[in-house]
């Protein structure tokens, strides 16, 4: 294990404005590799946090440091998957998922052969002309995560991205997720509400408590990458399920 | 037939009924209450005169046209770097947005006077009035526009390192088309009135040919009723053929993607 980890988060504090505390003494050591969920109810500021790492918002004390600088300077190394698909309704497709590599400078050669391989990557080759409008919301969800991977980020960080799909398009995209991380490897942020998403993804569960927010868990799962569907019906997976849901139960009461 | 054929005749059908109930009718009220032609003229002596006089109304009508297209441009164009630069900067936006809705409150017939004074009479003051009719639906809706940006995008961008210029134009712009060209459309409508109340405001004849306007003021005095509805027939065709272009160009730039033109199953 490398000493530096790739994230670090020392006493972290923040509020908004004047307001309460949103997030409080939060310290966490997020190594390269690592897949590492935030899951909490709602309030808890796990969305805050995730932004916090992004560099969208800063923090009111406390440190955290992506690669050994602050977060705001280390953005080409990291992308962010909003909770909604965050598409531009007026560019196709091909054109949404080229877009940060636009804006980066790259030759339009490669980025034509980069869209074509990540669109690939997330099975809709065959929808590059299409515009969002027309695709479901599954499917857009794959624009946002193939248009994040365009940029190869180390760090890939995901809000929600699921949430609002039906349980089985979820689990179907968590198992594309982690067949994408297998051969893209990227170190992986991800906010959810579902103890299943979070106990299949991750190689490590941050359970956060509110008012305010704080880390009162942290769950380790030893499951080796790559897992395939079937680990959700092993006995292992649903006693850790029920560890972990036990975990986020005692925040709420 | 079809109930979609069937519902698209209707669409043409209904509408061509009415007009030709209303003329009958037009007739009927003028021969019952024996209206003369200087008061009420006839629909076909409508036409007829606007045949008579194609002389003087068809250059008018294209007098009246350069100083609609060119009021309207200036409106849109105008307005839409006056929208950009209240849309990206908030203290510009609190600091000019005020001053323009007094503008916008000011009367065009106390404007028209002051125009003539300083421009004088003719084109000039004509395109400087519809300016003025056209130019703040252009700049409220653009700003809307530019300021209703999706969060979620900004942040995309932030990610991104996106420079100004990129946000401009890879975003705020195309996200503001819509209300671009709602206000485009708007402007569109008003713009031939405009050079019509321009004209008839601060027209002149001078080279010999006046627009509309200056038409309509001069068979007004002569008492030609038939040629002053006429100049109300022209003054219908201009405004179709002005809100039919804005609209093509609506349908033009939006059609592939907008919530508003896309059809869904």
């Amino acid at each position: 294990m490398n000493a530096a980890p790739l994230v670090a988060i020392r006493g972290l504090q923040k509020r908004f404005g004047a307001g309460p505390l949103v997030l409080d003494g939060i310290n966490l050591e997020v190594g390269q590799g690592e897949f590492v969920s935030f899951i909490g109810p709602s309030g808890c500021g796990k969305s805050t946090l995730l932004r916090l790492i992004a560099g969208l918002t800063s923090a009111s004390d406390g440190l955290i440091t992506v690669d050994g600088t602050p977060p705001e300077k280390a953005r080409e190394k990291m992308f962010f998957v909003f909770q909604d698909a965050t598409l531009m309704p007026w560019r196709r497709v091909a054109e949404n998922v080229e877009l940060p590599l636009l804006l980066r400078g790259d030759a339009p050669g490669h980025r034509r052969e980069r869209v074509a391989q990540m669109l690939e990557v997330v099975g809709l080759s065959g929808a590059a002309e299409k515009f969002p409008w027309q695709l479901s919301g599954g499917m857009r969800m794959r624009v946002s995560i193939a248009r994040a991977l365009t940029v190869a980020p180390e760090i890939l960080l995901l809000d929600e991205p699921f949430g609002a799909l039906d349980e089985m398009t979820r689990d179907r995209l968590n198992e594309d997720l982690l067949a994408i991380r297998s051969r893209n490897s990227f170190t992986g942020f991800f906010v959810t509400h579902s103890v299943a998403e979070a106990v299949f993804l991750s190689s490590r569960i941050v359970v956060l408590g509110v008012n305010p927010g704080r880390v009162t868990a942290v769950i380790d799962v030893p499951f080796p990458y790559p897992r395939q569907s079937e680990l959700r019906e092993t006995p292992a997976f649903l006693r850790l399920l029920a560890t972990t849901a036990h975990a986020l139960r005692a925040v709420r009461s | 037939m079809s109930p979609s054929l069937r519902s698209r005749l209707a669409a043409y059908l209904l509408p061509a009924a009415t007009a030709a109930a209303l003329i009958v009718l037009w007739y009927v009220l003028k021969a019952v209450f024996q209206v003369p032609s200087f008061v009420l003229p006839a629909p076909h002596e409508i036409l007829v005169a606007a045949w008579e006089e194609r002389s003087f109304l068809w250059p008018a009508a294209l007098v009246t046209v350069r100083g609609a297209l060119l009021g309207f441009s200036a409106a849109v164009g105008v307005g839409f770097l006056l929208a950009m630069a209240l849309g990206f900067s908030p203290r510009v936006k609190a600091s000019l947005y005020p001053l323009i809705l007094v503008l916008q409150m000011m009367p065009v017939t106390i404007l028209a006077p002051i125009f003539v004074l300083w421009l004088g009479q003719g084109l000039p003051s004509i395109v400087a009035i519809t300016f003025m009719i056209g130019f703040f639906p252009v700049v409220a809706n653009t700003t809307m526009g530019f300021i209703s940006v999706d969060r979620n995008l900004r942040e995309l961008f932030v990610m991104c390192n996106a420079t100004r210029a990129q946000e401009a134009r890879y975003l705020r712009i195309p996200g503001a088309m819509p209300y671009f060209l709602t206000g485009m459309k708007i402007a569109g409508t008003l713009a031939p009135i405009g050079a019509i109340v321009g004209d008839f405001l601060a027209g002149s004849a001078q080279g010999g040919v006046g627009g509309i306007g200056y038409m309509t003021i001069s068979y007004f005095s002569q008492l030609k009723t038939p040629a002053l509805f006429a100049t109300g027939l022209v003054a219908c065709v201009m405004g179709f053929v002005f809100v039919g272009g804005v609209n093509w160009l609506h349908w033009r730039l939006l059609h592939l993607w907008h919530d508003s033109m896309v059809k869904k199953e």
